[in-house]
């Protein structure tokens, strides 16, 4: 912890970061997470092809279909190619930006990928957003009072939030707000990203998506947001028998100010790396609550191509997964620098 | 979990000695107690259960409840659609989710703590790629790969656990591997190295036993993410419908429109059930952390 | 508090901002063409759930997917309609002729029909259409197995379509009917497309073509909007506008009808429609179901030249064991328990939702539930039991230990193999079953390594696909290629009758051929029919009428709807608007919920007590 330096960091941060230091860091890190995607890649192609599929026979299925199709189709989804074939074309493929063909929508997985990632997005940074927000507050509140009433209920009630399994919860939610359960009436829509009834732009839009973001937002917020409290928590704990707090307090600074100025700026530090790491995660989270509730985006996507389940599909999704993640790693490396002057210094 | 390290007695400390203090620390501890006092209460449950649930209460060709019936005479918390009383099932489930969420942990721990241990200890080439091999596996999004793997190794309780074992791994090892290097740089093991002990030795006999109470740490919160993830995969259909587990019973309640009918008695059961029992593990594995480290109060 | 918690504020807003922006600048973006569907306030729009399938693509030479045929059902013309009990009737053509031989169609289309751009549609956009599935592998994908019989189609002028087949065939006037036959696209517009069809999406909108509706906008797993052609010539749809909205769970839809977000769902379950009966404000409908539920069972697995493939237990082979678990499944009990008793128990090939080709065994054919006669005939040809109650096959002294593969992703697989497994246990079979995800039990299916295998299949009202995959010709090639087989059964005198009613032409003469080629079937015990599913639907009685057709038979079911065409189009909005919003019948549940989160809350408290005491050990 950065409890040695009287100075906190957020003054340091004011002078800048040396470049030239910082340009070689950037380009190992850069290297890493490149190596780390490809073996993503590597990964990602060894368990899809181990899957066993006759894709063919599910996709026709309620269609007649004759065996001139089958054998049509089969080309066409270019099942019968040799294994190291399709290993190239892959790796050829994604470097270029294209996931593939997918066998049930027929068309590239980009452009599907590409059509869903808006409402992940839309859905993941709002509950992103909230939950960091939430937890950073009641973590920062219940860390510098703790032991206090506020830091009990604060503390358990994420626990215990935590310990429920996303789904099940999304699940009870809908039936609470949405189907309505006696005297509450249905408050909410139960699924989907808009009223199609009315119209899709301009502002009524706006309040209709948000509507519907609620609860999916909802359910995510409260599962997630416990981590945030419980590593602020610890930041500011750990913060508090620093000396340098001591020094601002006898400066006769005001409880307020020495919290605000001092402990969380410092105390914000180990809680940086986490969030970052976390939001990588948070995007593959999004598979269980937008199957619940039929949220449009790349979760929901993943659970389609699961039914079938189409390979490329399954694949294109999963490196976008990976992608982010180590994506979001790589930010929580720079922003840790930019904020820590001890790793600046080395 | 933070790569902290933890002030472990010397190996040659009575370690009797050491349990018992632990023991009295532990029971200071009211919220680690409680969670303690349920899982014992559901672990007897699960082991009991065959003594009072048969084949007659579970055999959907035997049972003869009423359908789909909110809590009545006989079944306090009302039947599934089969007829069979959730009760029943709910402390059936717990059999399955319960060793799901230990087997899982068990290979997760033998894995990590296995790989974390060589990387610490050779910290040459092999520690080196070791490590590499951890961050990629890092870097792989958890909940998508081990739908990938069930669905690439066949439906059901086998496949899963392995998911959950191959994906979640990574943590332990990472801390195992820190708190080896802090044991390493600890005067007594340079000692044993000129009294001329092997590699081997040195990781099992010295390192290990120093590193085993924040293995144990680490995986009572692994079995609570490990039971959580269960009850995950089976309901998004990668689990084997036809067993009676906790993520079974919800993903058959929500497949079967429990919703619509505003089942609760089929669909709150269970869940609770999860949430007592992850509790209950977070809780155990939050009191031990503070009673081995008590400035390291840090979630999972 | 003070500024910096505000500073966090802004942050959080800023992320949110953020977020929101590409939305608000899509819609921004797509403002311009939507604005002219903003509608008057008069104007009625039926809001539908789409096809729980989904819809793969909007290319009508790729798609497979029910929702993709439900919306070109309504889009796009096709040569003949068909009536609510599965009859030929005329839409684009308005009658047809066969020759003597009965190789050559003649259709008469109807003249002045236009396009939904105002281009004229002649018989050169049908033959166009044929051609092309005819002759381009690409474009034959979704539909090619349709037309494979069909020798030539031309359009010799723009009234008059020609069509000759290779080989007399019945059913031309089901192959161009709405959602299971093909539709016939402008030809002014797919021309150019044609040479690269497998790229397009046919997202264009509104699309160009004609029918009860146009498609005006469609976003893929949300929704697909449409607009009503009141010129249309088999009736003026009832609403001005359509929506066809996705929902993934049925739950949601459900909350969504309750709620008043929409009108009408297509398919509903029998837990939830039991449960919606119950609330006064829907109109519960079953339709009599258009397809069966049943056991597939691997008789020694074989290629077409009598190769054996795979990997089945071979006393399967024998039509006493066969015999046997039919004797041993209890088809009401599954009717009475999987799906509380909305269906009808099961024995012939084709579902009853077309009585033309329904059969049934006769009185005192049908095989019985009886679990004693079961053990009986398996004793008596020499199954005897092992030392752990499983009979051991005399010939080759396997145990008679099977696998059942189930689909994941069905409730009805599972609860079906539950007690298929407690039966079998009883005479002596163990069962071991296998969950598979849908294509994992494709794959095993065609190379024939599986015991037992739950199935399902829907047909439309021509029998002659679902009846093909019976016969030997969909048997695999001996590499393991090819074939489309379900249960690799084959029977000369079976394909005989197949070829037989493919070539006569007389209803009722072809109906006794299929009913033959049933009997066949039923006494082999290879397929075994579990049941027929009610199809159940949901409305609400305050917001729409007219939308389910036919007339409900005694025990008061309706003919099948799935096919949506008439019922979308024949749908107006329910004149006295009942304000009785949807009252909750749910009494005593309500109070359990509340309970439910009191528990939690409880919980919650308890955890905080606790915390409270130990608090004193957190201040160092």
């Amino acid at each position: 912890m950065s409890s040695l330096t009287t100075t906190s960091p957020a003054k340091v941060k004011a002078q800048g970061v040396k470049r030239s230091d910082f340009l070689p860091y950037l380009g190992g890190k850069l290297a890493a997470a490149l190596v780390s995607f490809l073996v993503t890649l590597v990964i990602g192609f060894v368990i899809f092809s181990l899957m066993p599929a006759d894709p063919v026979r599910t996709l026709t299925r309620g269609r007649p279909t004759s065996e001139a199709q089958l054998v049509q189709i089969r080309v066409q989804l270019g099942l019968d190619d040799p294994i190291w074939e399709r290993f190239l074309t892959f790796v050829g493929n994604t470097l270029k930006g294209e996931l593939g063909y997918s066998w049930q929508f027929q068309q590239s997985v980009s452009s599907l990928v590409a059509d869903r990632i808006g409402p992940t997005l839309l859905l993941m940074g709002t509950a992103a957003a909230l939950s960091i927000a939430l937890g950073l507050w009641l973590g920062i509140r219940s860390g510098w009072r703790h032991g206090s009433l506020f830091d009990r209920i604060a503390s358990s009630t994420s626990l215990a939030l935590w310990s429920v399994p996303t789904f099940w919860l999304g699940m009870i939610l809908l039936v609470a707000f949405s189907v309505g359960v006696g005297p509450i009436p249905s408050l909410l829509p139960a699924g989907g990203m808009s009223d199609p009834s009315l119209p899709q732009e301009g502002w009524a839009h706006v309040v209709d998506v948000a509507k519907h973001l609620v609860l999916p937002c909802l359910t995510m917020v409260l599962v997630v947001f416990a981590q945030y409290v419980t590593v602020m928590r610890t930041s500011i704990i750990d913060e508090m028998g620093s000396p340098y707090l001591l020094t601002a307090r006898a400066k006769g600074l005001t409880d307020d100010a020495v919290r605000r100025r001092h402990a969380v700026p410092n105390a914000l530090l180990p809680s940086v790396t986490m969030i970052f790491m976390h939001l990588g995660i948070l995007v593959s989270g999004a598979i269980t609550v937008e199957s619940v509730y039929s949220w449009p985006g790349l979760g929901y996507l993943t659970y389609e191509a699961l039914r079938i389940p189409d390979l490329p599909l399954l694949q294109g999704t999963f490196i976008v997964f990976s992608a982010s993640v180590i994506i979001m790693n790589l930010l929580a490396d720079v922003v840790y620098r930019f904020l820590d002057p001890r790793v600046r210094a080395q | 979990m933070t790569a902290a390290t933890y002030t472990s007695a010397a190996p040659k400390a009575p370690r009797r000695h050491a349990f018992s203090r632990f023991c009295r620390a532990y029971a200071k501890r009211p919220a680690g107690l409680a969670g303690l006092g349920l899982l014992i209460a559901f672990g007897a449950l699960a082991l009991a259960a065959p003594l009072f649930i048969g084949d007659d209460q579970l055999n959907v060709i035997k049972v003869d409840g009423p359908q789909l019936s909110p809590p009545v005479d006989g079944y306090p918390l009302g039947t599934d659609q089969a007829g069979r009383s959730i009760l029943l099932l709910v402390i059936w489930g717990a059999r399955e989710s319960l060793s799901i969420g230990l087997i899982a942990t068990a290979l997760t721990v033998v894995l990590g703590s296995a790989v974390g241990l060589l990387a610490g200890h050779y910290q040459g080439w092999v520690g080196k790629i070791l490590m590499h091999v951890t961050d990629w596996f890092i870097a792989l999004p958890s909940l998508p790969l081990a739908i990938s793997l069930s669905a690439v190794l066949g439906q059901g309780a086998a496949s899963i656990t392995i998911a959950i074992a191959v994906t979640s791994w990574t943590a332990t090892a990472r801390l195992v591997r820190a708190q080896t290097l802090a044991v390493e740089a600890r005067p007594f093991i340079e000692r044993a190295k000129v009294l001329g002990a092997g590699n081997t030795q040195i990781m099992i006999r010295h390192v290990l036993p120093n590193v085993m109470p924040l293995i144990l740490v680490s995986s009572t919160l692994t079995v609570a993410s490990a039971i959580l993830s269960e009850a995950t995969l089976t309901f998004l259909g990668l689990g084997d419908p036809t067993s009676v587990t906790w993520g079974s019973m919800l993903e058959a309640a929500f497949l079967g429109g429990a919703v619509t009918a505003g089942a609760w008695w089929y669909l709150m059961p269970p869940g609770i059930a999860i949430l007592i029992v992850v509790l209950g593990f977070t809780l155990v594995g939050r009191a031990v952390e503070h009673v081995l480290n008590p400035r390291m109060v840090v979630g999972r | 508090m003070g500024t910096g918690n505000s500073r966090r504020g802004l942050a959080a807003l800023a992320v949110c901002a953020l977020s929101l922006s590409p939305v608000a600048g899509a819609a921004a973006f797509a403002a311009p063409a939507a604005a002219s569907a903003a509608s008057a306030p008069q104007e009625t729009t039926l809001r539908v759930k789409m096809s729980g399938s989904g819809v793969d693509t909007l290319n009508p030479f790729l798609a497979f997917f029910d929702g993709a045929y439900d919306i070109f059902a309504g889009i796009y013309p096709t040569l003949n309609s068909l009536d609510e009990y599965g009859k030929p009737g005329p839409y684009l053509a308005e009658s047809w002729t066969q020759s003597e031989d009965k190789l050559t169609w003649t259709f008469t289309l109807r003249d002045g029909l236009k396009w939904s751009d105002g281009t004229p549609i002649t018989a050169d956009d049908a033959a166009w259409t044929l051609n092309l599935i005819m002759t381009d592998a690409v474009a034959g994908t979704a539909n090619g197995s349709l037309v494979s019989n069909f020798e030539s189609v031309s359009a010799p002028d723009p009234t008059t379509l020609v069509v000759t087949t290779k080989e007399p065939q019945a059913n031309v006037t089901y192959v161009s009917i709405p959602r299971s036959g093909i539709p016939i696209v402008p030809k002014h517009i797919w021309e150019s497309r044609a040479k690269d069809l497998k790229d397009v999406k046919n997202d264009t909108f509104p699309i160009v073509g004609h029918g009860p509706w146009t498609l005006t906008d469609y976003k893929p797993e949300q929704y697909a909007k449409f607009d009503a052609n009141k010129d249309f010539i088999l009736g003026k749809p009832g609403f001005d506008h359509m929506i066809q909205q996705s929902f993934k769970s049925v739950d949601a839809a459900v909350a969504a009808l309750r709620s008043g977000q929409l009108d009408y769902i297509n398919g509903v379950n029998a837990t939830q429609f039991t449960a919606l009966q119950a609330d006064k404000s829907l109109l519960t409908v079953q339709e009599v179901g258009n397809g069966w539920t049943g056991l597939e069972i691997n008789h020694n697995a074989r290629t077409r030249t009598g190769k054996k493939i795979g990997t089945g237990h071979p006393a399967l082979g024998d039509p006493v064991l066969r015999h046997a678990i039919a004797l041993a499944t209890d088809r009401k009990t599954l009717v009475d328990k999987v799906i509380n008793g909305l269906g009808v128990v099961g024995s012939g090939y084709l579902p009853p939702a077309w009585p033309q080709w329904s059969w049934k065994p006769a009185a005192g054919e049908e095989t019985p539930f009886d679990l004693a006669q079961a053990n009986k005939v398996l004793d008596d040809a020499g199954y005897t039991k092992g030392a752990d109650g499983v009979r051991v096959d005399p010939k080759s002294g396997k145990p008679l230990e099977l696998r059942l593969g189930i689909h994941s992703d069905d409730a009805i697989d599972a609860g079906i193999s539950n007690y298929l497994k407690g039966w079998l246990e009883t005479v002596g079979i163990k069962l071991e079953i296998q969950t598979l995800s849908m294509s994992a039990l494709n794959s095993d299916l065609a190379k024939g390594d599986w015991d037992l295998l739950m199935d399902g299949w829907t047909t439309g009202p021509d029998p002659t696909f679902l009846l093909g995959i019976q016969t030997c010709a969909a048997l695999p090639k001996d590499d393991g290629t090819a074939g489309n087989t379900d249960s690799f059964f084959c029977d000369k005198a079976y394909d005989e009758l197949f070829t037989k009613q493919l070539t006569t032409f007389d209803q009722d003469e072809r109906a006794k051929l299929v009913g033959e080629m049933q009997s066949i079937l039923y006494k082999a015990d290879v397929n075994q029919m579990h049941f027929y599913a009610n199809t159940l639907d949901v409305a609400r009685t305050d917001t729409v009428t007219g939308l389910i057709t036919g007339k409900p038979d005694a025990q008061g079911m309706y003919p099948a709807q799935s096919y949506s065409f008439w019922g979308y189009l024949k749908a107006t909005p329910a004149t006295a608007k009942t304000a009785a919003t949807s009252a909750k019948e749910e009494g005593g549940g309500s109070l359990v919920w509340i309970g439910g989160a009191v528990l939690l809350l409880a919980l919650v408290g308890g955890v905080i007590v606790l915390k409270r005491r130990s608090g004193a050990d957190d201040r160092e």
